[in-house]
């Protein structure tokens, strides 16, 4: 009973103290939302997240909180209930610490912005709808969270409204995670109207969910976790501040899709089509963007491709049929993301906006706080041995490699692993080491406690944090124990094999020429030509489509050309062709009257 | 068919197809006009002698009084015509077509 007390009532506490910057000021004039006040509040609220996570590790309790009951019809009713379990206790301070880290860091990085405190407002909206989103036990507040993140996502990458490319990109994260609403709709719907409740519950008989709504709930993780078809969106997401790219579409809001996953898990355990079908997206997902982020040069593009292809290995580890493990690379990958866009936020500033990394070079002189603790975030994400990443991913790959399902899932997503270490150890060699590329004159400097703290805070929880919660986290399902020496080994010694390869690449860009453009290279500049061929041909085809029902059909054929304006145009063909003979001499008319009189008499009197 | 009922006909026929096809000048028209009169009023006057009844007798005189003065009509709106259109070439009384 006390238990249950303490876990609603700190969780509910946390939930408010978040939104506290958002309203008070509304409240009373002298009571403002400084920047360094909001900082101070989500740390706060991060503090008291700890108790519900530090009861939960203890007693593994959770509980479900009913507020209020939307009494819709008296069938349906929709509460406002808050799911308090493994998942959303072990999220919240994870998201508040990776929150304060940031929030810290944009202190200094938008420090020259005039609207500052907005921005700060709209990270805590931001923060709310997610809150929102993994402490919801139905499916509506779900829905109330998931709409939340993609309408602050959009207002934050546009952030500088002023740039044609920010409101392009920010169109393109809204309209793409509309076509994953969709999906989330349509299983709301089927839902709603099958099992009569949006609860989260798993089915009531053990045997198999249909497929409909589980392909529709893909769908809406396709779009928000940025999957291979509905994907463009996370890479033009760069446009947005760093700190945003930080949060958003490192940590929070991109995992949103793979939660949405995780949290209907019940339903999804039984249904092997869904399975197949997350296993083999995940796994295309992940090589594709890592080989997209081969030939980047722009530092975010590169970490956004990562996030990218971490997402489709989390959209992996659910085809496998272990939502545990994806939760927790999710925890893991939250640390090393944000850590990683936290250094290149400050290392575009240190190089005055550049950041384009063939413009970078040997930075570990002259930023080594940053480029240190960039390290220790590229070897996390690689996953070196008992640091964060290790802990998640060297499961997920031991798992893929020992379960019985297709190999081309496990090859692309070894594939992929092994991409990560190339591209991981490129950026690193061109930015930190080698010649230095960069202009003479830099504001180089990072002298300031609001980035130190942060970053070396966020690399405090890349190397400690996969051990922590691994440790203190009751697996549900047992890993497997025995297996030969190469599959334990094998993210290892592919990993090591992508930085061989890397290194071996670079060397060669260094002493010989090359041809600037192969095939290959071009698929992997372009992105796989996906961004001109879908954008341009799907858009112009539907609305030439359309424009060919609602106009040349509708309008034109059947209100006018079918009625008065084809009646008209036909008698007016007549009447054209028949004018040249109406002479208006009455010789004409009389000549025809005789005419007709004689043929008259002739046929009828036999003469 | 007697013979002089046969000259009657042909004479109405002719000139009637006189009337539908005059070329050039309107006033042909209107003579074609008075020939059909005519052959009509000698038919009308035939007619009672065949008969032997002086039912229609009156019937010549007043079809004469009447295309009598349809004749001045016509005569007046040929000067007419003549007045306006400049002749009574029949291509400039055109004022109908479009």
């Amino acid at each position: 009973m006390g238990t249950a007390l303490i876990l609603n009532t700190s969780t509910l506490l946390t939930l408010i103290i978040i939104t506290s910057p958002l309203f008070t000021p509304l409240l009373s004039n002298t009571l403002t939302a400084s920047p360094t006040h909001i900082v101070r509040t989500i740390k706060m609220a991060f503090m008291l997240s700890l108790l519900p996570m530090a009861l939960f590790t203890y007693s593994g309790a959770d509980t479900v909180t009913l507020c209020w009951e939307w009494k819709l019809i008296t069938n349906f009713k929709i509460p406002l209930d808050f799911k308090i379990d493994q998942y959303s206790i072990m999220f919240s301070p994870i998201a508040l610490y990776v929150t304060w880290s940031i929030l810290q860091f944009a202190t200094w990085y938008m420090a020259s912005e005039p609207h500052i405190t907005k921005f700060f407002h709209y990270l805590l909206m931001f923060l709310t709808a997610m809150m929102i989103l993994t402490t919801a036990n139905n499916m509506f507040l779900l829905f109330i969270g998931w709409e939340g993140v993609g309408i602050m996502s959009f207002l934050l990458i546009g952030w500088w409204f002023g740039r044609a490319e920010a409101n392009t990109a920010a169109l393109q994260a809204v309209l793409y995670n509309r076509i994953g609403d969709i999906g989330l709709i349509l299983s709301m719907a089927w839902l709603a109207t099958t099992t009569s409740t949006w609860q989260i519950l798993p089915p009531t008989e053990p045997g198999t969910t249909p497929t409909l709504p589980l392909l529709g709930l893909i769908l809406a993780a396709t779009g928000k976790s940025a999957q291979f078809s509905l994907h463009p969106w996370l890479p033009a997401a760069m446009e947005g501040p760093t700190p945003v790219s930080a949060l958003l579409h490192s940590s929070t809001m991109v995992v949103a899709g793979i939660f949405l996953l995780i949290r209907s898990h019940p339903m999804l355990t039984n249904n092997q089509t869904a399975l197949t079908l997350c296993l083999c997206l995940g796994a295309l997902s992940s090589l594709f963007a890592a080989t997209c982020a081969l030939t980047q040069n722009d530092i975010k593009k590169i970490i956004a491709f990562s996030t990218s292809s971490q997402l489709g290995l989390m959209m992996v580890t659910i085809g496998l049929n272990l939502p545990q493990l994806a939760f927790l690379h999710i925890s893991t990958h939250a640390f090393f993301k944000a850590m990683l866009f936290l250094c290149s936020g400050s290392i575009i500033h240190s190089m005055n906006g550049e950041q384009d990394i063939r413009k970078m070079g040997n930075l570990q002189t002259a930023l080594p706080t940053t480029t240190s603790c960039m390290t220790i975030g590229n070897l996390a994400l690689m996953g070196t041995p008992f640091l964060a990443g290790f802990y998640s991913k060297d499961p997920i790959i031991e798992s893929l490699n020992t379960s019985y399902l297709n190999a081309w899932a496990l090859s692309l997503t070894l594939l992929a692993t092994m991409f990560t270490a190339t591209y991981t150890t490129r950026m690193t060699l061109m930015v930190q080491t080698g010649p230095t590329r960069v202009s003479p004159v830099n504001p180089t400097n990072e002298n300031d406690p609001a980035i130190i703290n942060s970053i070396t805070r966020l690399a405090a929880g890349s190397m400690l944090a996969g051990l922590l919660i691994s440790s203190f986290t009751l697996p549900i399902k047992t890993p497997p124990m025995t297996m030969p020496l190469t599959t334990k080994t094998t993210a290892i010694i592919v990993s090591i094999l992508g930085l061989i390869l890397a290194l071996e690449l670079l060397n060669i860009s260094n002493t010989l020429t090359k041809p600037k453009q192969t095939p290959w290279a071009n698929f992997s500049m372009t992105l796989g030509y996906f961004n001109p061929l879908t954008h341009r041909i799907s858009s112009s085809l539907s609305l030439g489509n359309s424009q060919k029902l609602a106009l040349s059909l509708v309008d034109l054929s059947w209100y006018k050309k079918i009625g008065p304006e084809g009646i008209a145009s036909l008698q007016q063909t007549i009447t054209k062709s028949s004018t040249s003979m109406h002479t208006g001499l009455i010789k004409a008319y009389l000549g025809t009257f005789a005419l007709s009189t004689i043929i008259l008499i002739l046929t009828t009197t036999h003469l | 068919m007697l013979l002089h009922h046969w000259y009657f006909y042909s004479t109405f026929a002719l000139s009637s197809l006189g009337l539908a096809f005059h070329r050039t000048h309107l006033v042909s028209a209107l003579l074609c006009l008075e020939n059909m009169m005519l052959s009509m009023y000698i038919a009308l006057s035939i007619w009672p002698v065949e008969n032997q009844t002086m039912t229609s007798a009156l019937l010549p005189i007043l079809m004469l009084a009447f295309s009598a003065c349809e004749a001045g009509t016509g005569l007046a709106t040929l000067v007419a015509s003549a007045r306006t259109h400049g002749s009574d070439h029949l291509h400039n009384l055109n004022l109908l077509q479009c």
